[in-house]
Parts: structure tokens; sequence; C-alpha cells
């Protein structure tokens, strides 16, 4: 049967609608977009690092545009709008509402995405996803520059009208009879990382306009030669990007907590120690920002502070995995594709974890910071559990949005390609990071170690590539080819019914 | 795991010249006290996982029904 | 729901905790031990701009992308930039620092090997960020 969401429409009546599946459908594309493209320059980073010297890419200023918007692409217009595509479909669903609460809000929260995209593209800035002033502002050619703090201006005001579009949808239009203790941690998750979105974003908001003034020559904030003073720019930045990394991982981390617990046949171990671990996570995340500037001439006692900080927020990332391995235990797990990508995603999560406590280990940080070591640790988190989990929930939400199950098969040997490529290149990038390797470099010196352990890293990064493009193929193919799912229970492992997903054109008022 | 070790507080107030602190060599040091953790950590927690997929796998002789299973909830 | 004891859970959030208390302590020892600047260490002053590093001893000599500095003695760099931020770093011997316009930062070291060892800068300057490299020849005693 065909769910009336699925039945083939043309494309205006898509793009035109407010309706939440059709908005999420929107995101979903836009992001999977954003990942071919942004996984296509760190294909061609990768080729470039192979040897020592140029490569293909002729000079660094090419090279330092695509690291640039290569992390642009997949942080702002990969992950982000893939966590808004899953929480318009589902948002609603599980809060048992007809449509998120402010449709038109959602619609124009999602066609600010396009245009920023355009202009990152289209600028293709140099000075990497920091923009560190003084660089960004007296050095950084324009208008790639300007067209990027425009771009990322659009994607703030984007992310904040989302996030307040799912506060309030969870927070106001939940169903009566469904308590916030009994709400689904999938939408616990959106709930708390929405707000952290919202307490974080404005000052990054305000850190771009700012920005924007000074390399106008109309400000001077954190221009040293008008006075002003660039470890602000660094302070506001961290403030809210350390945070969003919490924005970023803690869909991800939801999107576990659906797919474990129906695979592994068993409810979730603790659902108020996976809401306990959220809140306390989106509070304490505000503690560690500046973890990430040690080395710009802080003070003991500061970095005491912040090293106390980041340690704090390790506890509620470990409460999450006791949870997931509790659930697990005991149960009689079915290893499909979404289960896998669940499980790899946690075992990652904790390599990148404990690379993260060193990182923020006062005098590891001389060490490690802005060196490779630091290249594989976030990698280790975005690819490595974000991604994991994102790539896990498209294949697991791929029947409710398409009707039609993916290839299995592909599925799994996109997953078996992709774990072994990420261990290769993020392990390695560690241990090259150690060696001494800087980051954001176009070309390094012949030193043996380094030529080896590049070309290491290269070859993973083409596995992954592979694994990439099979999943490309296999999502092109089934969505239009694949045969129909059982929507009751596409996988089947019994329980519940998929998703209720009658409810998502019925109204409940 | 109990982890017995000398704070020497002597070392810094040592200021006599041709005896500095060899940065170097302290901060290695902590690299390898800590990897020597989180290689055990790691080891515990990938040990578990790995243990996990393994005897709870669907297609392992001893899998059996969850309780939840027979209602068709959970 | 809860028909199964969190005391599991509590235990290990516990062991957590206690190993992030113990990640913690020796980090901040180790920390507060080698911040700790020897009073006659030789202040070399570090200037870092698009695209190399200027190094100017006590003594007035100035040295552009090598600095020779001598084995068992102690150094401390005070670190600015012209222009934008870099990061000063000698790898081999832990030494980073970022090189912030208007700001003066400090880190010492004292060099226990003699030879040749890389000095780079870690943090993204601009068009030739990858090769913004120096030498370091550390001397024997003579």
């Amino acid at each position: 049967m065909t769910l009336e969401i699925q039945k083939p429409r043309p494309i205006w009546q898509i793009m035109f609608s407010t309706h939440h599946t059709d908005v999420g459908l929107l995101y979903l594309i836009t992001s999977l977009a954003a990942l071919f493209m942004g996984g296509t320059l760190a294909l061609a980073i990768r080729l470039e690092l192979f040897l020592p010297g140029s490569q293909f890419i002729s000079d660094s200023m090419t090279f330092n545009r695509m690291f640039t918007v290569h992390g642009t692409t997949l942080i702002f217009l990969f992950i982000l709008p893939f966590a808004s595509a899953v929480g318009n479909y589902l948002i609603p669903i599980m809060v048992r509402y007809k449509d998120m609460a402010y449709p038109k809000l959602n619609v124009i929260a999602y066609w600010m995405i396009p245009p920023a995209f355009a202009l990152i593209w289209l600028g293709f800035a140099d000075f990497t996803w920091n923009a560190y002033a003084p660089y960004s502002v007296t050095r950084a050619p324009g208008p790639a520059a300007d067209m990027w703090i425009l771009g990322l201006k659009l994607l703030g005001i984007s992310s904040i009208l989302g996030a307040i579009n799912f506060i309030v949808t969870i927070l106001k239009c939940k169903h009566p009879d469904l308590p916030l203790s009994k709400v689904p941690l999938l939408a616990w998750s959106y709930l708390t990382s929405s707000l952290i979105m919202l307490v974080a974003m404005p000052t990054f908001a305000a850190a771009l306009l700012m920005l924007l003034t000074d390399r106008l020559g109309l400000s001077g904030f954190f221009n040293p030669a008008m006075g002003g003073d660039p470890i602000a720019y660094q302070h506001l930045f961290w403030f809210t990007f350390h945070p969003e990394v919490y924005v970023l991982v803690i869909p991800a981390i939801g999107f576990m907590y659906d797919i474990i617990p129906r695979f592994s046949r068993k409810p979730i171990f603790s659902h108020v120690s996976g809401i306990a671990a959220f809140v306390l996570l989106s509070i304490v995340g505000f503690a560690s920002w500046a973890h990430h500037m040690y080395a710009t001439g802080m003070s003991f006692t500061e970095k005491t502070v912040f090293m106390i900080g980041t340690l704090s927020a390790v506890p509620a990332s470990a409460m999450h995995v006791f949870n997931f391995i509790a659930t697990m235990w005991g149960g009689r797990i079915k290893f499909t594709t979404p289960m896998m990508w669940a499980v790899g995603g946690i075992a990652l999560f904790f390599s990148a974890g404990a690379g993260g406590v060193v990182n923020s280990a006062m005098p590891l940080d001389f060490m490690t910071h802005d060196s490779y070591w630091v290249v594989g640790h976030f990698h280790l988190f975005v690819m490595g559990t974000i991604a994991f989990g994102s790539f896990g929930f498209l294949y697991y939400i791929f029947p409710f949005v398409t009707g039609r199950m993916y290839n299995e098969k592909l599925g799994k040997i996109h997953f078996i390609m992709s774990f072994i490529g990420t261990i290769m290149v993020f392990f390695t990038q560690h241990i090259l990071g150690l060696y001494g390797m800087p980051r954001r470099i176009f070309d390094y010196p012949p030193i043996p170690e380094w030529i080896a352990m590049n070309q290491f890293i290269t070859i993973g990064a083409m596995i992954i590539g592979i694994g990439m493009t099979i999943f490309l193929i296999n999502i092109i193919y089934s969505s239009g080819k694949g045969k129909e799912a059982n929507m009751d229970d596409p996988w089947a492992v019994g329980g519940e019914k998929y998703y209720y997903p009658y409810q998502s054109k019925t109204p409940h008022h | 795991m109990i982890m017995i070790y000398p704070i020497n507080f002597s070392l810094a107030l040592e200021d006599d010249p041709g005896k500095y602190i060899n940065r170097k060599a302290e901060v290695w040091n902590l690299f390898y006290r800590m990897m020597t953790v989180a290689f055990v950590i790691g080891s515990v927690v990938s040990g578990t996982l790995i243990w996990l997929v393994w005897r709870f796998r669907e297609s392992n002789p001893k899998a059996k029904k969850t309780k939840y299973e027979e209602q068709g909830k959970w | 729901m809860s028909e199964h004891s969190s005391w599991p859970e509590w235990i290990y959030v516990g062991v957590v905790v206690a190993l992030l208390i113990y990640v913690g302590a020796e980090a901040w020892n180790i920390e507060r031990i080698i911040e700790h600047i020897p009073s006659d260490a030789e202040i070399i002053q570090v200037a870092g701009q698009q695209w190399f590093w200027t190094f100017e001893h006590e003594d007035g000599t100035k040295e552009i992308g090598e600095l020779h500095l001598k084995k068992d003695h102690a150094y401390k760099f005070e670190v600015v930039s012209k222009d934008v931020i870099h990061s000063f770093n000698i790898h081999d011997y832990v030494v980073l620092v970022d090189a912030v316009p208007g700001r003066v930062n400090t880190v010492w070291f004292s060099p226990d090997e003699s030879g040749e060892f890389d000095i780079q800068c870690r943090e993204y300057c601009g068009l030739i960020h990858y090769n913004m490299r120096a030498k370091l020849y550390v001397d024997d005693e003579s």
C-alpha cells in the first residue's frame, strides 16, 4: 500500500508545501546533496596529500578554499539539515500532532538553506570554518569571505527558527495524553539540542555581524590595529560552537535510541537516565568552550576551569553508552543495516570521547592542538558517531520516506567499507598528529613517516568514497525501483508498528 | 584500578641552573599514562561490545526470545 | 519499565567520575610543573608574520628563519605577531603557543638534545601557512 505522503506528485507541490513531511523531504535531499559535495572535496584533499608537493591542485589557495568549504558544507549543510529532516518527519508524529507548530516558519527556515548553500559554494572562502580574526578581517580575500559570512548568517537564522519550531512543537503541541516524561527519547534529543541551539547561536550571529562590519572597516572589534581583540572572536565563536558540537551529536544519539531497542527486541534500558543525560549534557556543554583556546595564552586558572568544565561533560555521554549496552544486553539482536550503523557508531563514540579527554588535559593539548590529532579526533565524532547515526537512521526511515526497501546487502557493504575506512583514516590521523603534522597544510616536508601515513589515510578515504558511491546508487535505485516495504514491520522484527505512519496525515485536534 | 603515582612537589621549586624540568619528558610521560588508562578502558568497552554483538545476535544458537517479544510490544 | 535496579549505572557513573578526577588531577599537576618558568631563563623574542619567523636574542642578535640555542639552557619565548594569528610550535620539544597580534604570549623550554629541529606554524594564517617553517639548531655548549 502507498501512504498518502508517498503518492507521486509534481515537484512544485512538494516545494511549496508546508506539510512537515514535505519540508522534511526537502531538508533530506539538500543534506544528501551537501554530503556528496562535501565528501568529494574531502577526497580531493586526500588525493592532494597522497604525496608531498603539488599533485593536481596547483596552488595552496585553492586547497585552503577546499577544506574551508568541505568543513562548512558537511557541518552546516549536511549534519544540521539532516537532523532537521528527521525531526520534521518524526517529531510531530512522536508527539502526536498534525504538523509542526508553525508550518510556515518551518518552510521559511528551510528556504534559507539553498541561498546559504549557494553563497558558500559560489564564494568558496578560504579562512577555514572557524574564520578566525584577524585573518578573516584583514587578509581573507573578498567577496568570498563576505559571502561565507552572509551564508552562515542565513544558516544561523534558519537553525534558530527551526529550533523554536521544534521546542514549541514538543512542549506545546504534544498530545494531552502524553506526559513529557513519556515522550520518546528521540524527541527529547531534539528538545535539548534545540534549546542548546537557541541559547548558543545568537552569540555567533553577533560575532558574524561584528566580523562583517570589521571587514567593511566600520568597526574594529577584532582588529588589533583598531584596538580590537582577536581572542574575543574566538570566545564568541567557541561559545556557540562548542555547545554546537552537542547540538550535532545529541540528535545522532537520539537516532540510536530509536534504532537499538527495535532491533534488540527490548525496550530502552532506562528512559529516565537517557533524559537525564540529555539534559545534563545540554547544561554542562556550556562550561567547556575555551578548551579550544588553551594555546592562545590563557592563564593556568582559566585553563583549569575549562578543563574541569570539559571533563564534566563526559559522564553524561558515558551514561548514553551504558544505556545502549544495557539495552542490547539480553536482547535478540537482528543486525539489519540500521543496527550495524548504530553499533558501529557507539564503538567509535568511545574512541572519539577518549581522544577528547586527551585534548582537554592541559599539557597534552600542546602536543595535539591544531595537529592532525585534532582532525582525527573531531572527524571520529562527526563521521564515526554523528554521520554513522545519521546513515543508520536514513536506512531506518527509508521505508517511511519512500514506501520501499533499500537493498540490504548494499547497505551492509556501505557500512563495512565506511567502518574500515573510518578506522583507517581517523585513527591514523591521530598518530600523524603525534608526529607533528599541522592541520590545514597544502604541502608537507618529505618526512618518511608522514608520507607513509598520509598514503594510508588516502587509501582509507578511497574506501569510504567507494562505500558512499554504493550508498548513493542504493538510495537512488531503491527509492524508485526497490521492492515495496511492509509498512507495519519493514525488517520483520515484530513488536509495535513502525512509526504509526497513518497518523501523519490525520490531525488529532 | 588503583594507580599510585608520586606527587613530586620539590621538582617544581627547583631553580638551580642546569637542572631544568624536561618539558618534553613530562608531557610525553603524562601522555603514555593517559594512553594506558584509555587503552585499558577501551579494551573493556570494545570487548564488552564485541561480546554483546556475538552473544546476543539473533543467529546465535543460544539466542532466545526476549520476554517482550511474547507481548509483541517494547 | 523500572523492573531492573539502577545500581549498576550508579557504579558505572562513579567509576567514570573517578577516572576523570584522576585524569584531571594528573593533567593539572603536570601543567603546574611545566608552567613554572625558571628565573634564569634567557628571553628570546619571537615574531610571527606572514609567512616567516623572526627571533631576537637577549643580546640583540636577530635571526630570520633559524634559531640557534645552546643545550641545557632555559629559554623563555615571548611570542608576538605582526599581522594575523600564528602558532609558534617546536613539536619535538612540545613547545606551542599562539602568536596573537596585540598580545605577548610566553612559553619556555630547555633543550636537552643537540641537533636540528623543525619550527612550524600550527594556526592557519593564509596562503603560505603550509610552509611557514624555521629551523632550530641546538648546539652543545662549547
